[in-house]
């Protein structure tokens, strides 16, 4: 049986439309506009034990409140989950002692306390035996190298220190599923790269289950094997990221390094001229059509040097979003005005 | 027992964090200790200028100035351990549904509520509760030295005053919760601060004042409907026993329906709170990321 199980799961929102101005806000006292809106809708998805999955989907797509519905915070319209012989909604003290939710954007540790006295709680709230929270504090310390900050008062950390204590606090009642909502956002390159090798390191020792959200394609690339792609709600695609890119990635770029500053001619005949740059030209290829651009390539110029590169991965995913944000004939709104008050 | 120990321990890191945390903004603690304990030495203040023009608050009720300053210091009691203990709570619950930060407290493996009731503790708040103490101490003194019909301190008065006191605490609770429950509904809550100090503000005078034509539904309400009036009023009338005075005081002065009426009113306002409290969960949305 899998870990988790999602079937025909439905979230709606109902949300007040408010007129615009200030006649509006006065006719809102009395009457107001309503609008469903579908977080979710009819989500299918299963996982298994053991698998790092990544939800890819443009901002307001339903990932986040997915992860919610998952860990029990938010009760959904309608349909199941399970999750290892749970309902989340029913929010059994045995269920939300074996997961963990970190979110990237808010954070659950006491600002003005240093972060080992809101880890010191979560050993009381969660009854995590002293032996075992200082082992676990120590690991978790050593490979985030946070051991030095843990008495300094978390207001006066960098954002990405936070997450690593954020990260440090879910973890440390050794949870067996792990839902993140957008970890590295706001972190520069390296904070981001020591979280993704963490995150990496930690889920092949313990081998859990981690779902992650995120927008940056390199902690995707970097950690997931499988990608579940959501948009409007509804779950788009749902396999590894290869096959996204085979699929939603038709070109590929060529640059080459010319021996002449002359214009080259002729160039628009081969695709797409992305940059002239004398003496580099950057030219955007058909798939199937890049071996033969290439011999002609050879042929018409002198060449120093060439490559031929995927699109970049941010580029893909955008075409995929911009190709299921086209609703098909059979999708209905997903927002429609059905009452007032 | 064994659930008992483990909330107590959280509780004791929950004062602990709270105790660290005040302490490291010293300025702010005693700022707040001395904006809060003038607070009540100007009450204090406003009742002994009142007791200059009269003997006492009621024809014929027994509360003269001693009587009184029994019943102040147990609304100080009373007051200090809910504003340390419960209003940084209720006040910052509403901010926790606007923020979506109630989100890591539902996600924990422990009761909301009491996770909700009890992050937080002002501890600068227990100043006013020193103060009530040393208030009591000198008014329980005064009526057992006074010259005409002094007090007679009973031991299992001794004991039930205090028990008392807590249920009184427990109501007040149970009344803020009720109030910082329905910011779940509303979204934001401002006005929690205002209509609790509406409500209280009926539970600071001796029930005697509640009394004529507009007075006495005034009192019927505040003691059958919202019974707010049974707070310091049960407690403080048990241990300044104001009926000794009068001539013939009878069995209806002594009152004992009230205690009796305020030990299920507390058992049934914190039933309610929890009730709604639940109720109030299944609605919350939490707020996008």
């Amino acid at each position: 049986m899998s870990i988790i199980e999602i079937k025909d799961l439905n979230k709606t929102y109902h949300v007040h439309q408010k007129k615009e101005g200030l006649w509006g806000s006065l006719t809102g006292l009395f009457r107001r506009e309503y609008k469903e809106v579908c977080a979710v809708k009819d989500l299918n998805l299963q996982v298994e034990q053991g698998e790092f999955v990544a939800f890819l989907g443009p901002n307001g797509a339903g990932k986040t409140t997915t992860l919610k519905l998952l860990s029990g915070v938010i009760n959904p319209t309608s349909g199941s989950v399970n999750v290892m012989g749970y309902v989340p909604w029913e929010r059994k003290n045995e269920y939300r002692r074996r997961f963990a939710l970190v979110m990237g954007q808010k954070n659950q540790l006491w600002w003005d306390l240093p972060a080992r006295e809101s880890f010191r709680l979560h050993q009381q709230i969660y009854q995590i035996d002293n032996k075992e929270f200082n082992y676990t504090l120590t690991e978790l310390s050593d490979l985030l190298q946070i051991g030095k900050l843990l008495d300094q008062p978390v207001r006066e950390l960098s954002l990405g220190e936070r997450m690593k204590m954020e990260l440090t606090a879910a973890l440390l009642h050794s949870p067996e599923i792990l839902f993140l909502d957008e970890p590295t956002i706001g972190l520069d390159v390296i904070a981001q790269h020591n979280i993704q090798n963490f995150l990496k390191y930690y889920q092949k020792e313990r081998k859990i289950t981690i779902l992650l959200t995120s927008h940056y394609m390199k902690d995707i690339a970097a950690l997931c094997q499988r990608v579940v792609v959501i948009a409007q709600g509804q779950l788009k695609y749902d396999g590894s990221l290869g096959e996204i890119i085979d699929q939603f990635s038709s070109t590929k770029e060529i640059t080459l390094s010319l021996d002449t500053n002359d214009q080259p001619t002729g160039l628009e005949d081969l695709g797409e001229v992305l940059e002239v740059n004398l003496p580099r030209v950057k030219l955007r290829v058909q798939r199937n059509k890049v071996a033969a651009c290439i011999s002609r390539i050879m042929d018409l110029y002198t060449v120093e040097d060439i490559t031929v590169e995927e699109l970049p991965l941010e580029e893909v995913i955008a075409n995929v979003f911009a190709h299921m944000s086209q609703p098909s004939d059979t999708d209905k709104p997903n927002e429609e005005i059905v009452s007032s008050r | 027992m064994y659930w008992l120990k483990r909330y107590l321990n959280i509780w004791f890191a929950f004062l602990r964090n709270s105790l660290v945390r005040d302490m490291s903004f010293r300025n702010n603690f005693w700022l707040e200790l001395i904006a809060a304990s003038s607070w009540v030495v100007m009450n204090l203040g406003f009742y002994i200028l009142v007791y200059q023009h009269t003997e006492e608050i009621g024809q014929g009720s027994g509360w003269h100035f001693p009587e009184f300053l029994c019943f102040l210091a147990t609304t100080t009691l009373i007051t200090s351990v809910v504003q340390a203990f419960f209003m940084p709570n209720a006040q910052e619950f509403s901010e926790l549904i606007r923020t979506g930060g109630l989100d890591f407290v539902l996600l924990k493996p422990i009761d909301t509520q009491f996770l909700v009731s009890f992050r937080k503790v002002s501890w600068s708040s227990l100043g006013n509760f020193v103060f009530a103490l040393g208030l009591l101490g000198y008014s329980v003194w005064k009526m057992t030295t006074a010259e005409t019909d002094p007090l007679v301190l009973s031991p299992i008065i001794c004991l039930l005053y205090p028990l008392f006191v807590l249920l009184g605490i427990v109501m007040m609770y149970s009344l803020m919760m009720i109030l910082a429950a329905t910011s779940i509904w509303l979204g934001r809550n401002q006005t929690l601060y205002d209509f609790w100090f509406y409500i209280t503000n009926f539970s600071r005078y001796p029930k005697e004042i509640y009394s004529g034509a507009w007075g006495l539904p005034l009192q019927y309400l505040f003691l059958f409907v919202v019974p707010i009036l049974l707070v310091v009023n049960v407690p403080a009338r048990m241990l300044a026993a104001p009926f000794r005075h009068q001539e013939n005081p009878g069995l209806w002065y002594v009152e004992w329906y009230l205690p009796i009426f305020m030990v299920g009113a507390a058992v049934v306002s914190l039933s309610l709170s929890r009730a709604i409290f639940q109720w109030a969960l299944r609605s919350y949305r939490s707020s996008s990321s």
